[in-house]
């Protein structure tokens, strides 16, 4: 399985920039994620990268081989496309097997190959029905054994769960993570789900507007976002965003005298709180004002006000609180994100 | 109460059609019928009862009825598929990014836009021995001037050409909704997996396309039968009945000859001819269609 | 099973002719109640000039020296187009009190019980002299059973037309029009060119085949002493020498002398194949006579079409016919206008205007005529041919007559049959549809 290389990548169209010099790498056999909000270059990236697209700029390596002028079927990689690209008139079994025909596979290899496919995707039952026959699952799948069965080194995904309703993504996202796992194979995903980034990837590939915005693993990505916008994105419910001031002392939440860095400046940065690391203190404690409770079962979110700014607050269990009431709130200094408001670059906390 | 009120109001909705369709449609086809079984009448002599007379003639009697059939069965052979192959290669051509796709485009279809008659008027200029456009570019080679329409060999199929000329853009038109309306993601697949475009064409968009093929070719087919216009306007089926069609022959023998009999007889005929072409397709063809 | 019949012809008259039906329904209309006689007139266009203009203005014309009588005339298309509507009319049950009509349609009108003989209309010993006052050729098609049912109106006959330049450029008297059959191939020969490669550029005559080749074609039948048909319509003589000699005649023109182009010869065009010089000598109507003095970039001759046995042409165009169902008053203001509109010096306005032939010795008598032939004397060879004209073809069932020997003719043109089997097959299908007329 190979490793993928994306060097500079730029597409224009007209004079719009598409993607602007993107660069990331796939290690081999990982599963990474392209991910932002739509129009930010995702989609577009992907099909630079199976040819679909042809470059404006920069390179495209395959296991150390330029593949960024080579026709798609030169590339050696399968895709899943986001409306599965099932041809209507074919049967579930020449569906899966049409590239094998079109590459002229031998017709015992052909069977044996779709046999195994079908076995893996549990669809052994349903190779004689027509797309339009299939649910939407079913469909996915079919798309997922016709990337398979191409034994293809690199598998490219774009938003292929977006069609399903919210519990069959769920089960798909694990499946389609075991099989990429089981499998070996070196898979690059596009969506605008963080939470199917978060649940599948080895690597996030952020994007923003065509530019990388940050590239790690989830775990990096949720515990030192690079930008106000990386900070913003990822999480449910986000990181809280407060604006901060110069006060006498230190720092303070724009709009009010709490100080919440002491001793350093507050002008034009912006404090960043994950909701979760948010706790009520006891007593003293930053004060804030609640504006809403919202309990969820095993959780409740506070939203609260500290001078002109708020943020989410995430407690264990059902809270006896009321809207308006004045409480304390506290946080380890290890949880405080500092970004410039300018630059939006992520700050050290010194 | 309530359900005849709602009946006598389905019935009074449906009326206008109704109404419209037998008296120009249900009713002439069945007097048509009727009429075939009695001489033609005049002004001097009453209608009489002649039984299948009428039917005897046509295959016994009749050596221009025989002709007009085999030119017509020529003429839909030939046309039909051709320009059915045209409108799909035209409509292929358009669907491509190429440059000025839009005046292509409309070229394709100005044809479809004239009426029939001036289509036929043109294209008598351009066959005119001597002047018209396609012998001004023969004799331009050295080769001899060609009465397109004065001879026999020529004239049915210089008629043909004007067919094809004018439906293969009205056949376009289908085939390019069509074309659009498979998404191109589908061709995407396939050149991942492989297929060139020509494989994609055969493989799948033509197969997609079988709908509307089927359309088009039920369409043609009845509109080889139906056409007359250019007949009338360029040859008159002439040479000797050499481009005469069925159509043509019927109008001809009713409002020239005025042997209504007769021509009662030869429209029950068309009338069997277009039936058994919209029956074959329910039959036959429908069933092997892919349908989204 | 009448009224069958009846709904259905009128059926089929509503898809076709729709417009017609129901302009002749409106106008066909009889007034009940005022003595004013109102007379629906159909009348074809088959030559160029601002003929709705003239037709106008005649009726109009007539109506104000005549109170009480209302001339409505309908433009009705081609001959074919107001044949086809004036039938539709009469099934419909409102044909036109009169109508211009092609004199060759005279059989088909009697068959369908349209209209009345003009014995039966005249009273007085003044409108018998009138029915007389007509060249016999033209009277000819317009009977049967002895009695006249069409009088002619816009009649024409065809001619030779040559070029007189080709004809000094090819060493002929350009004042000497080919007199004999042998002349008139011995002529062509001289003015067919050649070019280079052997192609023709221009051809030595031309007789047009397109549409209805059998008019022109009946000159030469006449020429070599033959006819086509009886006087009573009901029989044919296609297989006959003469006219098979006739139709070898005309084949070897093309075919074996090389001086006419092959196939069939577009009527429409072989006027401008004369101004092109594409063709140095053309037989067509008198009726071309304007369109030719006006285009002709070249001197030309109008001459009588030659002779073989004896001189002969056919004659051609339409008559004025009256109609049955019209009534006593209808009828009597009807051949009013008749006489009026053929009167002599009506006739002679017609002539001039239109280029048809004045249809009686008379008209040729008036100042008007006499002035015109004077300033374009070949306007008189057409009435000198007359003499020699005979009817054209026309018999029961006429137009599929006819278009079995036009077919014929076609397939000798086309050489698909030879003259004499072309001739046989088409003597064969007209005697199997005259059948039940003898």
């Amino acid at each position: 399985m190979p490793e993928v290389r994306i060097e500079r990548l730029a597409k224009r169209f007209g004079t719009t920039v598409a993607v602007d010099e993107v660069s990331f790498t796939v290690e081999n056999g990982s599963l990474a994620v392209l991910l932002g909000p739509s129009g930010c270059g995702k989609s577009t990236t992907l099909r630079l990268v199976a040819g679909l697209e042809t470059a404006s700029g920069g390179r495209i390596l395959v296991d150390g081989r330029d593949v960024t002028g080579l026709p798609p079927p030169a590339r050696g990689l399968a895709m899943v496309f986001q409306s599965y690209a099932l041809f209507p008139h074919l049967d579930v079994a020449r569906n899966i097997t049409f590239g094998l025909e079109v590459r002229r596979v031998p017709k015992a290899e052909r069977a044996a190959r779709l046999r195994e496919a079908a076995a893996l995707l549990g669809l052994e039952g349903l190779l004689h029905r027509k797309p339009s026959e299939l649910s939407g699952g079913q469909q996915q799948r079919v798309a997922l054994a016709r990337a398979i069965v191409a034994q293809a080194r690199l598998c490219l995904m774009d938003e292929p769960l977006s069609n399903l309703d919210a519990k069959l993504r769920q089960e798909m996202r694990k499946e389609i993570r075991e099989l990429q796992r089981r499998l070996g194979m070196t898979m690059l995903y596009v969506t605008h789900d963080q939470v199917e980034a978060m649940t599948m990837a080895d690597r996030i590939v952020l994007l923003k507007d065509g530019r990388v915005e940050q590239v790690g693993t989830p775990a990096e990505l949720y515990a030192k976002p690079a930008t106000l916008f990386a900070a913003a994105f990822l999480g449910t419910p986000p990181m809280s965003l407060l604006a901060l001031e110069d006060g006498p002392e230190g720092a303070v939440v724009a709009g009010s005298d709490v100080c919440v860095l002491p001793g350093r400046p507050g002008r034009g940065r912006v404090l960043g709180l994950r909701p979760e690391s948010v706790r009520l203190a006891r007593e003293g404690g930053h004060r804030a004002v609640i504006e809403s409770v919202e309990f969820l079962g095993a959780d409740s979110h506070l939203a609260c006000r500290i001078g002109r700014e708020r943020l989410l607050v995430r407690a264990s269990g059902h809270l006896d609180l009321s809207t308006g009431a004045e409480i304390g709130l506290a946080w380890p200094e290890s949880a405080v994100h500092l970004f410039d408001a300018g630059s939006g670059r992520r700050l050290e906390v010194v | 109460m309530e359900r005849s009120i709602q009946a006598i109001y389905g019935w009074l909705l449906a009326l206008p059609a109704c109404l419209l369709l037998a008296a120009f449609t249900h009713w002439p086809a069945l007097a048509s019928f009727l009429d075939s079984f009695w001489s033609t009448p005049k002004g001097r002599r009453p209608s009489q009862f002649v039984g299948l007379d009428h039917y005897r003639r046509m295959l016994v009697d009749d050596p221009i009825f025989l002709q007009v059939i085999w030119n017509n069965l020529l003429y839909a052979l030939i046309t039909v598929p051709t320009s059915i192959l045209l409108a799909l290669a035209m409509a292929l051509l358009v669907n491509e990014r190429i440059r000025a796709r839009g005046l292509v485009r409309l070229a394709y279809f100005t044809p479809t836009v004239l009426p029939m008659v001036a289509a036929a008027n043109i294209w008598l200029f351009f066959y005119t021995p001597g002047y018209g456009l396609l012998n001004q570019i023969l004799t331009a080679f050295g080769l001899p001037d060609t009465n397109f329409l004065g001879s026999r060999d020529t004239a049915l199929w210089s008629v043909m050409v004007v067919t094809i000329w004018k439906e293969a853009g009205f056949f376009m038109i289908f085939y390019l909704a069509a074309l659009q309306a498979i998404p191109p993601v589908l061709e995407e697949a396939a050149r991942l997996e492989g297929a060139s475009h020509f494989v994609y064409l055969r493989r799948v968009a033509l197969p997609l396309l079988m709908p509307t093929t089927l359309f088009v070719l039920v369409n043609a087919l009845i509109g080889a039968f139906r056409v007359v216009d250019h007949v009338v306007a360029m040859t008159q089926g002439g040479p000797d009945n050499a481009s005469a069609l069925l159509l043509f022959y019927i109008y001809e023998t009713a409002f020239r000859f005025w042997d209504t009999g007769y021509a009662a007889a030869l429209t029950v005929v068309l009338l069997l001819v277009l039936g058994s072409i919209s029956v074959a397709q329910v039959r036959f063809l429908d069933r092997r269609i892919h349908y989204r | 099973m009448r009224v069958t019949r009846r709904g259905f012809t009128a059926l089929g008259a509503a898809a076709i002719g729709g417009a017609t039906a129901i302009g002749g329904t409106v106008l066909g209309g009889r007034p009940a109640r005022s003595t004013e006689v109102k007379l629906t007139f159909y009348y074809p266009i088959a030559v160029g000039g601002p003929i709705t203009k003239i037709v106008d203005g005649y009726a109009k014309r007539y109506s104000e020296l005549n109170p009480g009588v209302v001339i409505e005339p309908v433009y009705t298309g081609s001959y074919q187009d107001t044949m086809t509507k004036t039938l539709t009319a009469l099934k419909g049950g409102n044909p036109p009190h009169l109508a211009v009509l092609l004199a060759v349609d005279t059989f088909t009108l009697y068959d369908e019980d349209a209209i009345v003989p003009f014995d039966e209309l005249v009273s007085s010993e003044a409108d018998r002299a009138w029915m007389r006052s007509f060249y016999p050729a033209f009277l000819e098609n317009g009977a049967i059973d002895g009695k006249t049912w069409g009088i002619p109106f816009q009649r024409s006959t065809p001619v030779l037309y040559w070029n007189k330049q080709a004809f000094v450029e090819a060493g002929l008297d350009p004042e000497r029009p080919p007199a004999t059959w042998d002349e008139q191939v011995e002529f062509a020969k001289k003015l067919t060119k050649r070019d280079a490669a052997g192609n023709v550029t221009q051809y030595g005559i031309q007789i047009p085949s397109s549409g209805f080749p059998y008019w022109l074609f009946h000159g030469l039948v006449i020429q070599n002493g033959g006819h086509l048909m009886n006087e009573a319509g009901n029989e044919v003589y296609f297989d006959t020498p003469e006219v098979i000699e006739a139709l070898q005649y005309q084949v070897d023109l093309a075919r074996k002398h090389g001086v006419m182009a092959p196939g069939i010869i577009e009527w429409g065009t072989t006027p401008k194949d004369f101004f092109e010089r594409r063709t140095a000598m053309m037989w067509t109507t008198t009726g071309n006579l304007t369109n030719v003095r006006n285009n002709a970039p070249f001197p030309f001759g109008v001459a009588m079409l030659p002779a073989r046995k004896r001189r002969g042409a056919p004659t051609g165009g339409g008559n004025l016919f009256i109609f049955k169902r019209a009534n006593e008053a209808e009828r009597k203001a009807a051949l009013g206008f008749v006489r009026w509109l053929t009167s002599p010096e009506m006739a002679a306005d017609w002539c001039i205007a239109t280029g048809y032939v004045a249809t009686s010795p008379a008209a040729w008598e008036t100042e008007a005529m006499r002035k015109y032939v004077a300033e374009f004397p070949p306007a008189t060879v057409a009435r000198d041919q007359l003499q020699y004209a005979k009817a054209e073809l026309s018999t029961h069932e006429n137009q599929r007559v006819t278009k079995v020997f036009n077919d014929g003719l076609q397939a000798a043109l086309t050489l698909a049959k030879t003259p004499a089997q072309a001739m046989k097959d088409a003597q064969a299908e007209a005697t199997r549809i005259l059948a039940p007329y003898r």
